[in-house]
């Protein structure tokens, strides 16, 4: 809405408006008619304004049509949005070599280029928000991201139009415009009503010198959007939406929207506020030298959840819709505050199949459905609140030389990294790197031992990083970025029994809270270690477990899933090893890790000996990219597994633990 | 060992924890403790089944013959589980080859006598049925993930 301190900028006039813009060497980004659809691109002059054109969109429709009249800002909403700017496709992250054995990663920062957006609409500054606030929702918050934002003024200008896919009135972002913008215009056919929204829009207004906008002005604007307003409507019942799509995880509908949608991610890239990313890397040929760089993907794409073990959470397109539909309209108020959706329809007019988000909700979780149970709490539990993120800047990248390679299977060594990193060095149970070898992407590896001088990690070859990785000898680097995520909570079981329940490999992280608990054995009550793995062949660290086997202070069994007449252990599965026990697990904290169904197998036979679910503790695998809750690809429901876990209780997941498709 | 000594033995498992006064005693009845040396096959799969054992103490290996290659141990039978529960089937046959791994007691129950004797007692029966379900289903469980083969290592991303 334009206020009464508003100007009037005459028609004619607005090249003073774009002189005044580019003033200090800025560059205009503003709409522009190209390939028969309006785009946001470099404006060189008021000429390269879409003038005279208007929208006509539809589910799976854009049309332009040519309406004879001066008016530049007719058209409803550009194809692309402000993202490509403020979160442009493609971002370079590093620089990195190997240089013999030593390893170089370094960040790569560009200055952020100084633009102005002209003609941004209400529901683009909400999505501008809403981004600002997901890549500002770590400690450092992304420093390509704020640099963007932060060199962009904002242009705005009052919608005179809306189009049939137009549903910000129900996202409660517009059509009229509130904040966030550094000066708002309203059109009319003579000109533009001009207020300022910040000091430096004020000081833009002022270099203009334009005379006041007139009462009767400023009053044809407001009728102008309040016509846009009654003509949208209320397209979407958005009142409890997020709570009705937390219930309705098992709608029907989702197949049927899946036999429709091709996956072909258009609605994620047109999207304001999709801000899912992986990261590409380029080498040359010897892959001595190396850069990463940031570039969009879509939780649409087959492998975005993608893990080790050939295991994809979410391997059908029911999946990834349900995914990218409750994470915009529910989960994104657990992770953000907000909803992820602003309403400006570009992912209905630009699904080629024409699949109506609106039409969807109101089909899978209807404004009368009534409020089922949530599959998960609506927070975080208390009391265990992330800490690795405060001391984590995303690009630092710390060289650690490998002091000693220990073979444990056929397919997994045991490096020992030295390093004088004192955040390396304050490494929690639990937490995890990324451990970066130029020219390969960089995986998640769990720490499998904490040192006063360095870290143990444990490594499987299973893709051509880790391959790649394990292949390098004593005295080679590795790039280490971490330590990351939320660790095991070893505190919370002191003064109680202590229950540990590995699988495979998954006795790599459990090893430090052995360690942290023996080194202070006294404070806990009885502690049991049970191990399960594939063969006998396949047992990590023979040695250690058989020595603590030999202890009188602790518990230690192990069972295999099969073996040849020369093993004279355990046989079957990990929950044989306690299901028919007779110990209390009421006083206990268990710590589970492994594949996430044996997990969920013995997270189910220790409920059910009284261990409380808020002290089951699991470490979740996920695809986890950037390791700060930016990327994107490690989602389950309202969580990012490597920011808010990867050590969750299973309490805290409530059934998203184990549910297919999340 | 007296059927006395048997009962004693029978109460610390959790299979038969929790039966009847009545039921115990006739199952104490039917049931003698041995000891079993280690490297005794216990049953043989593919022959009859003529004995149900409960384990007390030690394991018992419950192993398939693979034809042209090395035994494969499936399962492990502890303190408080069966083998041998063929014995109560109407055309008892092992399924698999029981060997004790270690030096093991258990009681062990003669297959015609046990199934005669639940023939007759209809709550020791329907008490010692459930408790086999209960450890076949366990074992079935067990089977069903280990055929999923979870710790398999299969390729990565990374």
């Amino acid at each position: 809405m334009v206020t009464a301190a508003s100007s009037f900028l005459p028609r004619a006039e607005i090249g003073r408006l774009f002189d005044a813009l580019s003033a200090d060497g800025r560059r205009i980004i503003g709409p522009t008619v190209a390939d028969g659809a309006v785009i946001y691109d470099e404006l060189a002059a008021p000429a390269d304004l879409p003038t005279g054109w208007e929208t006509d969109t539809a589910p799976g429709s854009y049309r332009l049509r040519e309406t004879g009249a001066d008016r530049s800002f007719d058209y409803v909403l550009p194809v692309t949005s402000w993202k490509r700017y403020t979160h442009p496709a493609f971002v370079p992250l590093t620089r990195s070599r190997r240089d013999g054995a030593q390893v170089l990663v370094e960040p790569v920062a560009d200055d952020p280029p100084q633009l102005a957006f002209v003609g941004v609409r209400a529901c683009e500054i909400a999505a501008l928000g809403i981004q600002e606030r997901v890549m500002r929702a770590g400690p450092l918050g992304d420093a390509d991201h704020v640099g963007r934002r932060t060199a962009a003024l904002v242009v705005a200008v009052e919608c005179a139009a809306a189009t049939s896919t137009c549903f910000c009135t129900s996202m409660v972002t517009g059509p009229e415009v509130g904040g966030g913008a550094d000066l708002v215009l309203a059109e009319l056919d003579e000109g533009f009503v001009v207020r300022s929204g910040s000091p430096a829009g004020a000081d833009l207004l002022a270099t203009l010198d334009l005379r006041p906008a007139a009462p009767a002005e400023v009053e044809r604007t407001t009728a102008q959007v309040a016509a846009v307003r009654a003509g949208i409507g209320e397209p979407v019942a958005a009142e409890g939406l997020p709570e009705r799509l937390r219930a309705a995880l098992d709608s029907p509908r989702w197949e049927q929207v899946a036999e429709r949608c091709l996956a072909c991610a258009n609605c994620t890239l047109v999207c304001p506020t999709c801000f899912c990313t992986s990261v590409g890397v380029a080498s040359d040929l010897d892959g001595l030298e190396a850069s990463t760089q940031r570039q969009w993907d879509s939780c649409f794409s087959q492998g975005f959840g993608r893990v080790a073990g050939d295991a994809n959470f979410r391997p059908k397109v029911k999946d990834r819709y349900r995914q990218w539909l409750t994470h915009k309209f529910s989960t994104w108020y657990d992770q953000f505050g907000s909803s992820g959706c602003v309403g400006c329809g570009r992912c209905v007019a630009w699904c080629p199949v024409g699949i109506d988000v609106r039409e969807e909700l109101a089909a899978i979780a209807p404004a009368t459905a009534p409020r089922g149970p949530i599959p998960w709490p609506p927070a975080p539990a208390a009391g265990h609140a992330p800490a690795a993120l405060a001391v984590v800047e995303p690009a630092r990248h710390v060289a650690a030389t490998i002091t000693s390679v220990t073979p444990e299977t056929a397919d997994t060594v045991t490096f020992r990294l030295a390093t004088t990193d004192p955040e390396l060095l304050a490494a929690r149970p639990g937490q995890f790197v990324m451990v970066e070898l130029p020219a390969f992407a960089a995986p998640p590896i769990s720490i499998s031992r904490i040192r006063p001088d360095g870290l143990d990690l444990t490594i499987r070859s299973a893709g051509p990083a880790t391959a790649a990785i394990i292949a390098l000898g004593a005295g080679a680097q590795v790039a280490l970025r971490g330590p990351l995520g939320r660790g095991w909570p070893v505190e919370s079981a002191i003064g109680r029994d202590v229950l540990i329940v590995a699988g495979g490999v998954g006795l790599a992280p459990l090893r430090p809270v052995i360690e942290a608990v023996l080194a202070e054995r006294p404070r806990f009550g009885a502690v049991r270690l049970f191990l399960g793995a594939r063969t006998p062949a396949d047992r990590l660290f023979v040695a250690e477990m058989n020595a603590l086997a030999g202890r009188a202070d602790l518990e230690v069994a192990e069972i295999v899933d099969r073996a040849g007449p020369e093993w004279l252990g355990q046989v079957g599965i990990v929950t044989h090893l306690f299901d028919q026990a007779t110990w209390d697990g009421s006083r206990a904290t268990a710590f589970i890790c492994g594949p996430e169904r044996m997990m969920q197998a013995t997270a189910s036979v220790l409920r059910g000996r009284g261990v409380d679910p808020k002290a089951i503790w699991v470490t979740l695998e996920r695809n986890m990219a950037c390791g700060v809750g930016t990327c994107g690809h490690c989602q389950l429901g309202p969580f990012f597994v490597c920011r808010d876990g990867p050590v969750f209780s299973i309490d805290e997941l409530g059934t998203a633990f184990g549910r297919e498709g999340l | 060992m007296t059927t006395h000594g048997v009962q004693a033995a029978l109460k610390e498992t959790w299979f038969a924890a929790g039966l009847a006064p009545r039921a115990l005693d006739h199952l104490a009845e039917l049931g003698r403790l041995v000891e079993i040396p280690a490297g005794t096959a216990v049953v043989q799969e593919g022959r009859p089944c003529d004995v149900l054992g409960l384990v007390i103490s030690g394991r018992i290996a419950l192993r398939l013959a693979v034809p042209g290659g090395q035994d494969r141990t499936i399962l492990t039978v502890h303190p408080g589980d069966v083998y041998g529960w063929s014995a109560v089937l109407p055309q008892p046959i092992a399924t698999s080859t029981g060997v004790a791994v270690v030096d093991s007691t258990a009681v062990v129950f003669d297959g015609d006598a046990l199934r005669e004797g639940l023939a007759g007692d209809c709550e020791l029966a329907a008490a010692l049925f459930e408790r086999l379900l209960v450890s076949v289903s366990r074992r079935l469980v067990a089977t069903r993930t280990q055929l999923l083969d979870l710790y398999r290592g299969g390729a990565s991303p990374w």
